[in-house]
């Protein structure tokens, strides 16, 4: 029984909703949290791009922020060079101030380009993305595409962190899968972002002071600098430090507590208190949840949750934020509403395979 | 009789292949196509038989609709979920009341003083090869198995969310009464949809509505709806008949009006408006692309091999199935992963403290976490070596 009809998914369909069976030469799936291979960046500085790639990447930023997707051709020549860049990014990747910190995307593509309307401009400043720029959103693929090329062409101006929804086994489920296979007709593009996705570093420090990740904080993990001992470059586990980063969530109760989400836990102020003063820290910077204001404070402002994706799914009615901090280390929050939509999708109606 | 407490039972991509193969399978989807088969042309106000047993369960769900009032939203906290936490009073009073409003409600499902229901002697199923009788239980309530079902077909307590699987729940539970003979597929179809399908679609609506249940699962704009799959079925097969109703009719707002409460399916794409900004365009480009294809007839052929693809052959939803004696799990797969977690409550001790998982009705593998995360004592190496199995983890929410 083939109910995908002529939907190029085979190539596919052995990972599916398993990575263990992913063809991967560096993925590590014994889950002993790799604490011994730790992740080595390679040293920097990025070598400066040839003119020729500059101007290629000039075109493809032109074309995306337009909303066009690039070519699946263009799309193996971008994770390519995006990984020749991301491999001298640490675990946690140091990042100066000023410098505008923002939240989950989720593929809404004009959204993220009022962001830079309200933000200023890339590279005129500074950008930190905490992740989930996939999945749910109608433009996950152009939204990705653009901050990968962004990157690229700018990687001292921008820092793209990972999130929970940069991964293989959840972009099956949450709708990135089903874009790209409806976009592209094939699983090709899904499967070469979701292989960039484990180069994408999974922390960022702001200026030794604020700690900025997706998710939250882990039990394994009391300094930063265990941090730096995980091997990233894997699909995101099902459990240990790694997991816990990209999916914690703060909450009232102190202590750590079980996640209703089935990954990551639950973080008390107590929590939160203990690793900012271990670390020296004065925040923990955060996205992954909704919250209506685009951006919420939990544990008497030790930790704070900024959500960048406004009206999330046409139907939350929620504002985004952003927030900048500026050499002085004060923070300003911004908020914005949807963006208006231009007319209609420019995606041309296409009978899924089921109803032929 | 020998019931036993449903466990989950498909947590491997091996399970999944079995679990397509299994008699299980193949009596929902022979359910749900018998069920789109019955209201084919039939509008909602259509003329049907209600028996005895359709009417019982009816009153069953209007006990659910009346609990709904009794927990109104106090709390409007602006915590960062979405759903209200007054769902979890109306969940927990359902699971409490669940079994005796059937029973009492549903007089065919009373245990007697033998320790047998009204229909125990002709009931077939327990003769059939594929019950896997342990003779170990003597468990003689079919509630037992059928309150599961019944449970969580309203959503999910913890996450306060909805979505496919809970939907899939409400038609076990409704399979279940035709296994034990209380309804009567035969005579019954038609008045399961137009009846009690769309009095269950009624209730949760208002309950989607009055606490934000948020979707499970959803794939965004890139999926079918946020909660449901199977009005879309139904209520294709009601249009598919239709001489001048068109799949692309669903972008006529005043079609959609007038249709609403005559078909599912407008149903469906009017609730989707209102609750959606943008157009129908923006946010559900797959009833978009659906509304290309010509004819309702094809619509609803597609929307059975679509809910076999996105619904029955997908883990994330397929491992929250629930397997008894009257659905019972198909040859070979895993066994529930461990005693403390096969079936209502998922609890490990440390040092004589009970840690219960909240989302423990779920029976899930689950998050038996092993390390510190309670009193930082290590927990034994079993439960450390079963949590290795990445591959019987489940999806997390995200």
């Amino acid at each position: 029984m083939d109910m995908d009809g002529d939907i190029p998914m085979e190539e596919v369909s052995e990972s599916r909703l398993d990575p263990s069976l992913e063809d991967d030469e560096h993925a590590d799936h014994n889950p002993n949290y790799s604490f011994s291979q730790p992740f080595e960046p390679k040293e920097g500085p990025i070598p400066a791009l040839p003119k020729s790639s500059v101007n290629q990447l000039d075109q493809w930023i032109e074309q995306l922020s337009n909303c066009q997707p690039l070519s699946e051709e263009n799309v193996g020549n971008l994770c390519k060079m995006a990984q020749d860049v991301l491999q001298f990014e640490a675990n946690v990747q140091p990042v100066n101030v000023p410098v505008t910190i923002c939240g989950d995307v989720h593929g809404q593509f004009h959204d993220l380009m009022e962001l830079f309307k309200i933000g200023g401009p890339c590279p005129d400043t500074n950008y930190l993305f905490m992740g989930d720029y996939v999945d749910r959103g109608y433009y996950s693929v152009e939204t990705v595409s653009y901050l990968v090329a962004m990157k690229i062409r700018y990687p001292n101006r921008i820092t793209i962190l990972r999130g929970n929804h940069e991964s293989r086994q959840i972009t099956q489920v949450y709708g990135f899968y089903d874009e790209c296979l409806r976009k592209y007709g094939s699983a090709t593009v899904w499967k070469l972002f979701t292989d960039l996705f484990d180069y994408f570093p999974i922390t960022a420090l702001v200026d030794n002071r604020i700690f900025c990740l997706h998710g939250g904080l882990s039990p394994m993990i009391e300094s930063i600098d265990q941090v730096k001992d995980l091997n990233r470059i894997q699909e995101v586990p099902h459990e240990g430090p790694m997991c816990d980063l990209l999916w914690s969530d703060p909450d009232d109760r102190g202590g750590w507590g079980i996640s209703p989400r089935g990954a990551g836990f639950t973080f008390g102020q107590d929590i939160s208190e203990q690793f900012n003063r271990t670390n020296d820290l004065s925040l923990v910077a955060r996205a992954h949840q909704l919250v209506m204001e685009g951006y919420s404070w939990s544990h008497q402002e030790l930790v704070v949750t900024i959500f960048s994706a406004p009206n999330y799914c046409y139907r939350c009615g929620n504002q985004a934020a952003i927030m900048e901090v500026d050499e002085q280390h004060n923070r300003q929050f911004l908020q914005y509403d949807p963006s208006v939509r231009p007319g209609e999708p420019t995606v041309t109606r296409k009978t899924p395979d089921y109803f032929l | 009789m020998g019931y036993i407490t449903p466990v989950r039972r498909i947590l491997t991509a091996p399970d999944l292949e079995k679990w397509k193969e299994s008699p299980t399978y193949d009596s929902v989807v022979s359910f749900i196509e018998t069920l789109a088969e019955a209201v084919k042309g039939k509008t909602n106000d259509a003329e049907c038989e209600v028996s005895l047993p359709v009417s019982q369960v009816l009153l069953v769900l209007d006990d659910v609709e009346k609990s709904i009032d009794k927990f109104p939203v106090i709390q409007d906290k602006n915590t960062s979920r979405f759903g209200k936490v007054e769902f979890r009073d109306f969940y927990d009073e359902i699971t409490q009341i669940s079994k005796g409003l059937l029973s009492s409600r549903i007089p065919k499902l009373q245990l007697h003083n033998d320790g047998k229901t009204d229909n125990d002697e002709n009931n077939e199923h327990c003769n059939n090869e594929h019950c896997n009788h342990d003779n170990d239980d003597d468990d003689d309530d079919p509630l037992t198995e059928i309150c599961v079902y019944f449970n969580e077909s309203w959503g999910n307590r913890t996450r306060i969310d909805y979505g496919s699987g809970h939907e899939l729940n409400f038609m076990c539970f409704l399979l279940c009464l035709v296994k034990l003979h209380v309804l009567d597929l035969e005579k019954d179809a038609t008045a399961i949809i137009l009846k009690i399908f769309i009095k269950y679609m009624k209730i949760m609506r208002n309950l989607q509505q009055k606490y934000w249940l948020e979707p499970a699962g959803s794939h965004g704009v890139w999926g079918l709806d946020d909660y449901h799959f199977l009005p879309f079925l139904f209520g294709a097969s009601q249009l598919s008949t239709h001489p001048h109703l068109k799949p692309k009719s669903i972008h006529n707002k005043e079609y959609v009006d007038m249709f609403k409460d005559k078909y599912l399916y407008f149903h469906c794409i009017w609730f989707i408006n209102s609750v959606k900004t943008a157009s129908l365009r923006w946010h559900s480009p797959m009833l978009d692309d659906i509304s290309g294809v010509r004819t309702w007839s094809k619509v609803a052929e597609g929307m059975i091999k679509m809910y076999k693809a996105e619904v029955l052959n997908k883990l994330p939803i397929i491992q929250h199935f629930f397997f008894g004696k009257i659905l019972p799990a198909p040859e070979g797969v895993s066994r529930p992963p461990s005693s403390t977690t096969t079936t209502a409550t998922t609890a490990h001790t440390h040092n004589g403290e009970t840690v219960v998982d909240p989302d423990s009705n779920e029976g899930l593998p689950g998050h038996v976490h092993t390390w510190g995360d309670c009193c930082g004592i290590k927990l034994p190496s079993a439960i450390a070596a079963h949590q290795l199995e990445a591959a019987s983890k489940p999806i997390p929410f995200d």
